[in-house]
């Protein structure tokens, strides 16, 4: 995963290429690196992050420029392994995210060609290969080029003496910004909004003649494309930190306006169909990675408690090599960036087996949506913090619609029962807030975990999967060791590991598993585990018997997952806080995996 | 990126307080954020900078801060580019506007946050230019607010709520300052006066200080049921705009918005100024009378009766309810039946008695209120009760009161 940019027009390119680099950091920053063109192309790149790049950078004039910012897929961060590369003969300089697979066969060829490579990244071939192919014509040279590659790209290409940008794509995202006598091209829309909120998507397999008066889209064999410019409708300032200390805090805060926002217009169409209009399905599979997997979980209790029908769970990354089986389901595929290879392999997959295909994501337009049959558009709005938050939640809230849509079709949900179940998404933004409004008490347990080496976190039934996310937030941004576990499990091994070092988080809300979990309770705390107990507010049974609690509003177990998980977003950002870490930008992890 | 018309004049805002007396309603919120109709008091002010070309504000944010922040963001949505600066704990407005020093230079606004304005008044005191000034107005209960008395245009003394009637010229908390008076409070703050009245009472002796008449628009919520009146000045009384999806047979009359996302449905009345927001299912067969604001995600079900009222977001209304001159906070759910008739009531809040000729129910915020409840005219119902089925309630409940 890495972000590129590219700028032509009449300004001075490096400050637009370094302001867009650094809304791009949350693709990747360990390397970064930029070409300004003049008279000569020159080069500037280093190690570490974009403000890193910006206090080593000359002061290089032109106002034709490329950059990049990495996240080291082949080959190690460092410098030399930084982009743009160069040509032997510095007239190209290229920028790319993606993979290309056989690069190591087409680099031995180029050698035995007699071209120099510099680095030991996959891209290098690229640049090579298009001098290769170059003769008089850059366009030509693209495509001849790409043609031999295999893998995945979003390329921007600049020579020299001419002012146009060549950017070509394929299965990584890549636009193009209009602007007034000056056009730009990024990875991401988020990097062009300081300057245009005018848009093309570049699509798989094309490429684009970009200069300051004009932009011409082309198929791969070269043939002419017409497209209509989008409008972006937000902005930048819903990507920036306002007042809080981190981007993960801010989103955190604004939980409850997202699922506000992913409930208009959505709870009155559970009657009337726009979602799932047809339910000719028996099961239901969900994928998807990371936290996105861990809504899928918690959805499947969702859908099977409203629903009734089986639901079965598969990470993105195994389901696109495991055997197909007879069954027939509707396949919910998870991703907040719509952009994460695995999860686009798996609706590939997922197609390819004649299945029906929904995906949820929270951004319009991404390569998943045009992958499915249908899709759930989450409003979480722009999230910047590495650690999944509110586009966590929004996903939570689209699987409630969906089991609920699903139940009512099925008529497992009375109109009366659904009608409750819509109350509860209501009142869902004040469940959270009321959460948020005690977020100093979550500061302070947070105490027990700041020193541990390892955490445990253990539930049960639908908030099993909820711990697993707690674990995993904990683990992600304070880089304590952490575990989740089903509680019933701890006697089947985890308890041999639990000693007074080790706190146990633990979820008992007063469902049917209330007593369960109480005596594992018991059990961890004989062990001398400190234990930081998240009930209903009130629970004295519950307070009796732990070290620390924190209480959430007494919602309907089946919705308990949403309080409770931004209890223990808190939980996370506040130990890590305490802890100094780099709270929105966690080592070694990036935003949105593009790699597979 | 500053725009031509920019003043690159500065402002202040205070919004770091609690407003105590508007509980229930501030016991999640900061007073700044109140709804009236359908947006925060903070953001009328904060158009009011907008529209005279004032652009760069500095928020100082306090109590519940990350609920301005999360709102505001970075001001780009408002047109404007808006700072924080933090006061951590509310013991004065001079120690809230020293918190903002640093982003001052030369003149700049300062504004109360909890105080509903128009253009009007921020255009009188700029156009009046002397520093420093004071923006002053007439009002009825002075003995709420800091009393100045004027010589010309020039202030002999300001008296922050006076026991004894000395005028009824007022303070408004709206100043043009420049940077020098910056340190003069702080001088006066090391002396012990922690709000800007006191400071400014300190220093009359040293230098001239303005006041400015204005007869803008000025109002301050300082009472649970002044949200009712508050919220019937700031509704439009023109024109409607209708989004959302609309049922045959439903009666829209005078100026009503609803927003998108909303049903109204089949046999519903409506008569404005109403006005309804975003995802709300309204009907079949509701009756929504004038001055009415309800907010985002509200639910109300047939056979209700809404009149003269504020009802904030997220709230379930059961069907047969009658709520008359009432308000009722976020995340409110009713079963059905819940009866709040208008009517005549004495209200007492801190250790002041009110008589109130119309008035209906104050309900807090996430409480949970059964089937066939009876609220008598006056009752404040604190954040988080739980009222069961039938019962008769009056008076003043606290917060998270269980009534069975």
């Amino acid at each position: 995963m890495c972000g590129i940019v590219g700028y032509t027009g009449p300004r001075e390119a490096i400050e637009i290429l370094l302001d867009a680099l650094k809304r791009l950091e949350y693709r990747g920053y360990d390397s970064a690196g930029l070409a300004v063109l003049e008279n000569d192309i020159q080069i500037a790149k280093d190690r570490g992050e974009i403000s890193q790049l910006e206090k080593s950078v000359p002061k290089l004039r032109g106002t034709v420029g490329i950059g990049h910012t990495r996240w080291a897929t082949c080959g190690k961060p460092s410098k030399e392994n930084a982009h743009p590369f160069l040509d032997c003969s510095g007239n190209f300089a290229l920028v790319h995210n993606g993979i290309i697979e056989n690069h190591r066969e087409l680099r031995r060829e180029l050698e035995a060609e007699g071209h120099l490579f510099t680095s030991e990244t996959d891209t290098e071939v690229l640049v090579h290969l298009i001098e290769k192919y170059y003769d008089g014509n850059i366009e030509k040279a693209v495509r001849e080029s790409l043609k031999r590659v295999k893998g995945t790209y979003a390329i921007a290409v600049i020579e020299k003496g001419s002012r146009e940008i060549i950017a070509a794509r394929k299965e990584n995202p890549l636009v193009v910004g209009l602007g007034v006598g000056e056009n730009f091209v990024a990875s991401d829309v988020t990097a062009l909004l300081n300057y245009t909120n005018k848009v093309i998507y570049v699509m798989d397999g094309e490429y684009a003649v970009i200069s300051p008066i004009g932009v011409r889209l082309y198929d791969s064999s070269g043939n002419v494309i017409s497209r209509t410019p989008s409008l972006v409708t937000w902005t930048i300032e819903d990507a920036q930190r306002g007042g809080f200390e981190h981007y993960m805090l801010k989103e955190i805060f604004e939980q409850p306006a997202s699922i506000h926002n992913s409930l208009l217009g959505t709870l009155d169409g559970i009657e009337e169909g726009e979602l799932l209009q047809n339910v000719n399905f028996d099961s239901v599979k969900i994928i998807g990675c990371g936290s996105s997997y861990h809504a899928a979980m918690v959805g499947k209790y969702i859908i099977e408690s409203l629903a009734h029908i089986p639901v079965t769970l598969e990470l993105s990354s195994e389901y696109r090599y495991s055997h197909g089986t007879r069954e027939s389901p509707l396949v919910i595929l998870i991703s907040q960036s719509g952009e994460t290879a695995d999860t686009l392999a798996a609706a590939r997959e997922a197609r390819k087996r004649g299945c029906r295909t929904l995906a949820i994501t929270n951004v319009v337009g991404s390569t998943i949506t045009r992958e499915v049959d249908e899709v759930f558009y989450t409003k979480a709005g722009p999230e910047i913090g590495v650690a999944a938050t509110k586009s966590y939640i929004t996903q939570l809230i689209a699987l409630y619609l969906v089991g609920m849509r699903i139940g009512y079709v099925q008529r497992t949900l009375s109109h009366e029962l659904l009608r409750s179940m819509k109350d509860q998404l209501r009142i869902m933004p004040r469940q959270v807030n009321a959460v948020l409004d005690n977020k100093e008490i979550v500061e302070e347990a947070s105490d027990l975990l700041v020193n541990a080496r390892n955490v445990f976190f253990i539930g049960r039934n639908i908030n099993y999967p909820t711990m697993l996310e707690g674990a995993l937030k904990l683990k992600e941004i304070s880089y304590i060791h952490a575990e989740g576990y089903a509680a019933g499990e701890l006697k089947h091994g985890p308890l041999a590991l639990l000693d007074e070092n080790t706190p146990v988080v633990a979820s008992c809300i007063r469902d049917h598993t209330y007593e369960k979990m109480m005596s594992n309770i018991s059990e961890v705390a004989a062990r001398d585990s400190p234990v930081l107990a998240i009930g209903y507010e009130g629970d004295r049974d519950l307070m009796a018997i732990v070290d620390r609690f924190i209480g959430i509003p007494k919602v309907n177990p089946l919705f308990s997952p949403v309080p409770l998980t931004v209890v223990l977003q808190l939980l996370a950002y506040y130990t890590a806080r305490k802890r100094g870490c780099p709270i929105d930008k966690p080592r070694n992890l990036a935003k949105s995996v593009t790699v597979e | 990126m500053q725009s031509e018309e920019d003043t690159g004049l500065k402002a202040v805002i205070l919004a770091a307080g609690e407003g105590m007396r508007l509980r229930p309603f501030t016991y999640s919120r900061p007073k700044p954020m109140l709804p009236i109709g359908n947006r925060p008091i903070l953001e009328y002010i904060v158009d009011a900078l907008v529209s005279n070309d004032i652009k760069d504000i500095i928020m100082v944010v306090g109590y519940k801060k990350e609920k301005i922040m999360s709102y505001f963001q970075d001001g780009a949505r408002f047109d404007a580019r808006i700072s924080y600066a933090f006061q951590e704990k509310q013991i004065g407005t001079a120690h809230a506007l020293i918190a903002a020093k640093h982003f001052l230079d030369d003149n700049f606004v300062v504004l109360a946050g909890d105080n509903l304005i128009d253009s009007r008044i921020v255009s009188d005191l700029l156009h009046n230019g002397r520093i420093p000034s004071i923006l002053v107005t007439e009002s009825d209960i002075p003995s709420k607010y800091g009393v100045v008395q004027l010589e010309g245009n020039k202030i002999t003394s300001i008296v922050e709520k006076p026991e004894v009637m000395v005028g009824n010229i007022i303070s408004t908390g709206v100043y043009l300052f420049n940077h020098e008076i910056l340190n003069a409070i702080e001088i006066e703050m090391c002396a012990g006066a922690l709000g800007i009245t006191n400071a400014i009472q300190k220093m009359l002796g040293k230098q001239d200080i303005y006041a400015v008449k204005t007869d803008g628009k000025w109002i301050d919520v300082v009472y649970p049921w002044d949200i009712i009146k508050v919220n019937a000045m700031a509704l439009s009384s023109e024109g409607q705009t209708i989004s959302g999806v609309v049922e045959d047979n439903v009666m829209i009359k005078g100026p009503v918005v609803i927003g998108a996302g909303t049903r109204i449905r089949s046999g519903t009345y409506i008569n404005g100024p109403v006005l309804i927001g975003e995802g709300c299912e309204i009907g079949p067969h509701v009756s929504i009378f004038p001055t009415t604001s309800i907010g985002n995600n509200v639910r109300i079900d047939p056979y209700t009766y809404v009149s003269n009222s504020v009802i904030m977001n997220n709230v379930c209304i059961g069907s047969h309810s009658h709520l008359s001159h009432t308000v009722i906070d976020e995340g409110v759910m009713i079963a059905s039946s819940l009866s709040c008739v208008c009517g005549q009531a004495f209200a007492k809040i801190d250790d002041d008695f009110f008589k109130l000729d119309n008035i209906g129910a104050m309900i807090g915020e996430d409480t949970i209120i059964g089937s066939h409840v009876a609220i008598a005219p006056g009752t404040i119902v604190g954040a988080g009760c739980r009222i069961s089925d039938g019962v008769r309630l009056s008076g003043n409940l606290e917060n998270k009161c269980v009534v069975v």
